[in-house]
């Protein structure tokens, strides 16, 4: 068998050695470096991503809430701003209602006290100006005017007619 | 073995220069292998056995392209040779062996002593410790030889008889070594991974001492 055949065992010994030191010194130098960087890179790179997903995550989370807080609470002051408007509102209907009550009312009142003054004041006229109109009819009814014997004459009767007046 | 040596590191070069952080399929396949002999290293040496990941490493893939080249009909099997297989196996107890007078000093010889032995007892553990000791190299050799060799013994009978048994019989062995080279290319992975896992366990016995 050549497998136990001593003869060459020094020169297979040899070139194994050498062969083997090659290879040895190649991937030492030149091979692992760049496949081990790569892999550490990777790893490094994956490690990272995951930790930034992770927290990436919890931000966003945390936002979340953040916002749900801020939404319920923008709500409740919503609510709260709705009833004080409604309040409000109603307030000032009530306090516009009671004013413009009033205010009809006193124009009212107003408005009566400045028809019974016109009413008066008409009536008055008519009375005065019947009594006016009531001398010239009976002016024009008699014709002429009165001459100084009629209106003496007038007056005296006048006088008698009181002076019986005052006797009777 | 120049083709060896050429082979195993153009592959690895050329995987090793693409360097991208999404690999091609040459470079995942080195990184399969590095993260693999990685694997094996941590699994039986630690986190501290790292520091021989490059001699490992070359001895993985040299054992492996010395398998697998010589199943190439008309190439010849470095490792089917007892020196070839001697000599890796006598280099590798010799660091194994110098790692740990390195770490331990004296307390080296201590691994003959496995732990919990009564004193007594000493007389006889240590010889059968340091037989064990011997037959470490000296199995670690025989093993991928004797694959190496069987294998390939194997398939030259299976061949011959191919040749002699003519058409009308020959079809039968010739079957059988297209089967049996499926096997030796497995073998071939196998005591690579074999060779390369006790050489680390050696080397991490030396390391951590018991």
């Amino acid at each position: 068998m050549p497998q136990f055949d001593s003869h060459f065992f020094s020169s297979l010994i040899f070139w194994e050695v050498l062969s083997f030191s090659i290879l040895f010194w190649i991937l030492y130098k030149y091979a692992w470096p760049p496949i081990l960087e790569t892999l550490e890179t990777r790893e490094r790179k994956i490690r990272e991503s995951l930790d930034q997903a992770e927290q990436s995550r919890a931000t966003a989370e945390q936002k979340l809430k953040e916002y749900e807080t801020k939404l319920q609470l923008a709500a409740k002051e919503a609510e709260s701003l709705m009833t004080e408007a409604k309040q409000k509102s109603q307030k000032l209907l009530d306090e516009n209602q009671q004013r413009l009550r009033a205010d009809s009312d006193r124009i009212k009142e107003e408005a009566t006290q400045d028809i019974e003054r016109e009413r008066r004041k008409a009536l008055e006229d008519i009375k005065s100006q019947t009594a006016d109109l009531a001398i010239l009819v009976a002016e024009k009814v008699i014709g002429r005017s009165l001459s100084n014997d009629d209106h003496r004459r007038f007056a005296q009767e006048a006088l008698a007619e009181v002076a019986a007046h005052s006797k009777s | 073995m120049w083709i060896v040596v050429g082979v195993a590191s153009l592959f690895l070069l050329k995987a090793g220069a693409a360097k991208s952080l999404v690999p091609s399929k040459l470079q995942s396949l080195a990184e399969l292998l590095v993260e693999f002999i990685q694997g094996i290293i941590q699994d039986t040496m630690g986190a501290s056995g790292m520091r021989y990941f490059p001699l490992i490493g070359a001895l993985f893939l040299f054992i492996l392209f010395c398998n697998l080249l010589g199943l190439i009909p008309g190439s010849y099997t470095v490792t089917s040779q007892i020196v070839a297989t001697g000599v890796f196996a006598i280099g590798v107890y010799a660091l194994s062996l110098v790692i740990g007078f390195q770490l331990h000093g004296a307390k080296f010889l201590g691994i003959l002593v496995p732990p919990g032995t009564p004193g007594w007892l000493l007389p006889l553990m240590i010889p059968i410790e340091l037989i064990s000791q011997i037959a470490r190299p000296i199995s670690l050799a025989v093993r991928l030889f004797a694959n190496m060799t069987a294998g390939h013994v194997i398939l030259g009978v299976l061949f011959g008889l191919t040749i002699a048994g003519g058409l009308l019989i020959g079809w039968l062995p010739f079957s059988f070594t297209i089967v049996l080279y499926g096997l030796e290319v497995g073998i071939a992975f196998i005591q690579a991974y074999i060779f390369t896992v006790l050489t680390c366990v050696y080397i991490g016995d030396a390391i951590h001492l018991h």
